[in-house]
Formats: C-alpha cells, sequence, structure tokens
C-alpha cells in the first residue's frame, strides 16, 4: 500500500506539487501539464490497462485520459486531490470504451478471452540481481496474479487495484468510480472472495 | 452475454428482482412485505424528484398542488421562466431517502431516472451529490452538484412530442 | 452456529477502516473464532502478494513519445481555437461550432459557476442557500452540458443540449413512489407507492447498468 497519495512515486518535478503543477497549467502552462502527464502516465495506462485488457488501446486511453484531462483542467477545483480527478477522467474514458465495444459486440466480458492477455505493468518486475530460477519462480508468480485478476469484472477489478496497488481510500475510489463507499466495500469484498479462490493455492505456496 | 461466471451475482441479481417481481405480481391486493433481515441503510436527507413534461398545448391534465412539495407550489410558473412552455403535466414523482454510503434513485419513471450518491454534508449545509441522470439503459450526463433545501434543480431533458421532458430534483426539508 | 460477520466489516477491518472500538470488537471476534482468523489471514495475504507483484507506476511504452503526441496534440487544438474565430467567421456560420468545443464547454461552464457563485454572494446567499451544479459529463461528446441559474424561476438549471427526440408513439408512464427498499444481498432497489403496493424493480446488468421491471398493474 502507498499510504502517502500526496506524493505518489517518481515525480517528475522534484518538489513541485501537484497543486503548483495545475495552477501554471490553468494559466495556459504546457510544460506544467507535461510534468504532471511524465508523473501520472504509469499510473493511468496501468488503469486502463487493467480495466480494458487491450494494451495498444489502453495506450491511447491513456493519452485520451490526459487530453481530456488538459481540456478540462480549467475547471479543476484546487481544494481537491488532482490524481483522483485525474483517474476519474480515466475510469469515464475507458467506460466509454467498453461501451462502445459491447455495443459494438466484440468485446463482452468473457473471462476466457482474457486469461493470456498481459497485464499493465509486465515490463515492471523488478530485474536486479536474481538467480535465473527464482526470476523464473516470479515471472510465473506475476503472470498467475495478472491472469487471475484479468478474470474479474472491470469493476472489482478497478476497485481492488485502486485499493491494495494505489492505496487509496474509500471515498477516493468511490470519487474516481462514481459510486457510493457500499458499493466500494461490496466490490472490494467480492474481488477478494474471487481473487482467494483463484490464487489460493498460488500464494499459499509462495509464503 | 452476461451470462459468464464473473457475473452470476448479477444474474442472481436479476433473477431476484424477477421473482420479486413474479412475487408481487401473484399478490395484486396485498401489499408487499419486507424481509424483516433486509437493514435499513442510514440516510443523509430526503429528496423529492419529479417527471414532467412541457409544451404550449393544453392537452395533459394540469399540475395538482396537492402533488407538489410546499417549497414548490408554484412549480408550473417558474418551469415556465426557464422552459418557455404555457402548459406542465406531472408525469410522475418520488420522494426518496439518499443514503449515507449506498446509491439511491429517484424513479419517477423507467424512461427517464437519477442515480444520487451522497458524498455527505456540504459545509454550509446542503447535501453533496453526484447525480447520474438515465435514459433507461444510457447515462446521458454525470454532475457534482451541492443540493440546498427547497431549492430545486431543473434538469432539462430530451424533445418529446410537442414539447419537452423535464425532470426536477429537489432536496426536501425533514419536515417536507 | 455462529453469525458471519457483516462483509463490510470484513473490508473495513483489512483496510484498517475501523475504529478503534471497532477494530477492538472484531478482533475479539476474531480470537473467539479460528476459523474467521484464519480466513482473515488469508485475505490479507492476498493483499500483500497483489502490493508486491502489480507495479502501480508501471513504465510506459515509448514514454518519451507518449508525452510529445500529447503536447502536438494540444498545439493543435490550441492553434485551431485560434484560428476558428476569424477563418470560419469568413466562411460564415462557425460560430456554433467553435461554442460546442469541449474546451470552451468546460471553461464556460466553470466561468459560468464562478459568475453565478460571485453573483449569489454579492446579492447575499438565502439562509436555505441555493442548489450549485459543480461539473458535468457527458458520455456522448454530441450532449452538451449548461449548467446556470435563473434568477426569475429562483432555480438551478441544468439544460441537456444535443439529445436525440423521445419518439413520438412512445409512451412514457409515469410513477407516484413513495419510498424504496434495497436489499445489498442481491443489489436490488424495489419502489413502493404510499399504499405500499411494489411499482418497480431496479436491478443492475453486467455493465452496471440499471434495469428497470416494471410491475404497474
Amino acid at each position: 500500500m502507498n499510504p502517502d497519495m500526496t506524493s505518489p512515486t517518481a515525480p517528475a518535478d522534484e518538489g513541485v506539487t501537484d497543486l503548483e503543477l495545475v495552477k501554471r497549467c490553468q494559466a495556459g502552462d504546457t510544460r506544467a501539464f507535461d510534468a504532471l502527464v511524465t508523473k501520472y502516465r504509469g499510473r493511468v495506462y496501468s488503469m486502463t490497462c487493467h480495466l480494458i485488457q487491450n494494451e495498444t488501446e489502453a495506450w491511447d486511453l491513456a493519452q485520451e485520459s490526459f487530453i481530456k484531462a488538459w481540456r478540462a483542467i480549467g475547471g479543476f477545483k484546487l481544494d481537491s486531490a488532482f490524481y483522483t480527478w485525474l483517474y476519474r477522467i480515466a475510469h469515464n474514458v475507458c467506460y466509454d470504451w467498453l461501451r462502445k465495444k459491447k455495443i459494438e459486440g466484440d468485446a463482452e466480458f468473457d473471462d476466457s478471452r482474457t486469461d493470456h492477455h498481459v497485464a499493465a505493468g509486465a515490463e515492471a518486475v523488478p530485474r536486479g540481481v536474481q538467480r535465473p530460477d527464482q526470476a523464473l519462480k516470479n515471472a510465473e508468480l506475476k503472470a498467475r496474479i495478472d491472469a487471475a485478476i484479468a478474470r474479474l469484472t472491470p469493476d472489482h477489478r478497478q476497485a481492488i487495484l485502486l485499493k491494495e496497488v494505489e492505496g487509496l481510500r474509500y471515498h477516493e475510489i468511490a470519487e474516481v468510480m462514481e459510486c457510493s463507499i457500499g458499493t466500494v466495500m461490496s466490490r472490494l469484498f467480492y474481488a477478494r472472495k474471487k481473487l482467494q479462490e483463484l490464487l489460493k493455492d498460488t500464494y499459499e505456496n509462495a509464503t | 452475454m452476461f451470462l459468464r461466471r464473473p457475473h452470476l451475482r448479477r444474474v442472481a441479481a436479476l433473477l431476484a428482482a424477477c421473482w420479486m417481481c413474479a412475487a408481487a405480481h401473484g399478490q395484486e391486493a396485498k401489499k408487499f412485505e419486507v424481509a424483516p433481515e433486509i437493514r435499513k441503510p442510514a440516510t443523509e436527507g430526503k429528496v423529492w424528484g419529479a417527471l414532467l413534461y412541457g409544451s404550449s398545448s393544453a392537452s395533459g391534465a394540469s399540475v395538482a398542488k396537492d402533488e407538489l412539495p410546499k417549497a414548490l407550489q408554484d412549480l408550473p410558473a417558474r418551469l415556465g421562466k426557464v422552459f418557455h412552455f404555457t402548459h406542465f403535466e406531472l408525469l410522475g414523482q418520488h420522494t426518496q431517502d439518499v443514503f449515507r454510503e449506498y446509491e439511491s434513485w429517484v424513479v419517477p419513471s423507467k424512461d427517464l431516472f437519477l442515480k444520487v450518491d451522497s458524498k455527505g454534508r456540504a459545509k454550509d449545509g446542503g447535501m453533496n451529490l453526484h447525480l447520474q441522470f438515465w435514459r433507461e439503459q444510457q447515462v446521458l450526463v454525470k454532475s457534482d452538484a451541492i443540493l440546498r433545501a427547497d431549492s430545486p434543480l431543473f434538469i432539462g431533458g430530451p424533445k418529446w412530442r410537442h414539447g419537452q421532458l423535464i425532470f426536477v430534483l429537489m432536496l426536501t426539508k425533514d419536515e417536507d | 452456529m455462529k453469525t458471519p460477520p457483516d462483509e463490510n466489516d470484513i473490508v473495513r477491518w483489512l483496510d484498517g477502516e475501523m475504529d478503534a472500538a471497532e477494530k477492538a470488537a472484531f478482533e475479539a471476534e476474531l480470537a473467539a473464532d479460528p476459523a474467521l482468523k484464519t480466513e482473515m489471514e488469508s485475505l490479507g495475504t492476498l493483499g500483500a502478494l497483489l502490493r508486491k507483484n502489480v507495479a502501480a507506476d508501471p513504465p510506459v511504452p515509448h514514454a518519451d513519445f507518449f508525452n510529445s503526441q500529447i503536447q502536438v496534440r494540444i498545439a493543435q487544438e490550441e492553434m485551431d481555437r485560434r484560428r476558428q474565430p476569424a477563418g470560419r467567421a469568413a466562411a460564415g456560420g462557425g460560430l456554433l461550432d467553435w461554442l460546442r468545443r469541449p474546451w470552451f464547454v468546460a471553461a464556460a461552464t466553470a466561468a459560468i459557476t464562478a459568475l453565478a457563485i460571485v453573483l449569489w454572494q454579492d446579492r447575499g446567499a438565502p439562509a436555505a442557500g441555493t442548489s450549485i451544479v459543480l461539473s458535468n459529463y457527458t458520455p456522448n461528446p454530441e450532449v452538451r452540458a449548461r449548467a446556470f441559474h435563473s434568477d426569475e424561476a429562483n432555480a438551478t438549471v441544468l439544460m441537456l443540449d444535443g439529445l436525440s427526440e423521445m419518439p413520438a408513439e412512445h409512451k412514457i408512464t409515469g410513477h407516484r413512489v413513495f419510498r424504496s427498499e434495497t436489499d445489498q444481498e442481491v443489489a436490488t432497489t424495489t419502489l413502493f407507492s404510499s399504499d405500499g403496493h411494489v411499482l418497480l424493480v431496479l436491478a443492475k446488468d453486467a455493465l452496471d447498468h440499471p434495469r428497470l421491471l416494471d410491475h404497474t398493474p
């Protein structure tokens, strides 16, 4: 969990807060926006990848999310967190895409199709000094986790990742997913139960 | 194609909904009895929502004052200032608790309805809400709003026949 | 037989969202129920596994290109915006398109909201205050939302332009709904009339979209 969400990892402009960057964006400074893109592109890409389970489209949707954020940044209220506002835009972009795909009839939520997709962050497995057998074991474990996550519904998938990986609080997840806190809790409960069922053997052997 | 494994719970929900409808249908004259174990969620307040049809031809029934909340007795006249129709017909209305942690639905008609999520009380009174305005299976707009007691929100919806469908939402005072 | 704990309590304990009293009560329950304790440990391990193995901030493929394309799009839109009033005016009738641009709608909405707030403040807000629309999002790009306050009507207005018309032959059936009951277990909401009859039942489909089942006689 990342408890310090006021300063997510890998900031592009060390020491410059989101608030300052947003104010500069609102004054028309595109370089400040570039800094925000650099800071959050990995997180937004991760979200779009996990939600739609298609890496190429996810890259485009992550870009689309930032473009929409730029267009709307004039209306951003400075008393709330930039990242929840940005994640909410990405959430809407992905759900619009899913809805269109659903209408077109070629992206129904068929869990059997998602098993073999590689989820976001596939390249992010630490490549430190590891013995080859250990690295292989880690890669296998990660592939199993990605496959299990892919078998959740988009709502459950997003809720559990925003909680466990992003470390967002319930009210922030509700803000991003545009639902009530009760719905967030329910999604977290069922996502965990499903993942537990899918991964129990894996993590009991791994720990 | 939602009858897939990850969605069994929702399928169950739909089946349960069908069952509830069927059960109620078989007891036309009886009141629906709520299972005692259903827990009533905490509420933030109460809203009144209505769907009206505005037009300039007085074909339908006029709005009866006893159907309106106290603070909106002059609703047709106020709607006329914005929508410029001469006649308003109340198609449906819904008085609804706004739940603290769970979504609430305001459904004066199944054609146009609202999802309401409470985001807590506003600092200076009123309620912070996330609203979603639905037309059957399609969400038309998502809005964040602060509703304050007796201050209505008029939503200009789709055109219909010779006029327009209008949704009214208002946070009511406790005594209403 | 022990009563299983509420699912909300399980997630709130796992996520550290309980206050001290709730936490103590739940942990007493855990101490008295080894099966529940094992289950909670298993769920806790699952969380740790996810945090360790799923990258929150993975590298984006072709990251520099990702950024530069965004900058190009922004610059392009800015150029279009600057060019349009003069260019389109010569062609005639371009103002409407300009007004429809997303940035303009966003800016106008923000400006209207800000202006409305200023006007309300200047006028002295009534004791009960006035409702405000803070932000809008329309999934269909053809639909535009405008929020404003009408002094004449003493109401906040959210106008949706560009909606497709409701077919004239379609009959709108209204209801008089008095209250609702929500069953969290099966995620349905039942809507009742003032005399206790069921009018509608609302459930969700796989995309979390509502489905309404009419029960009017």
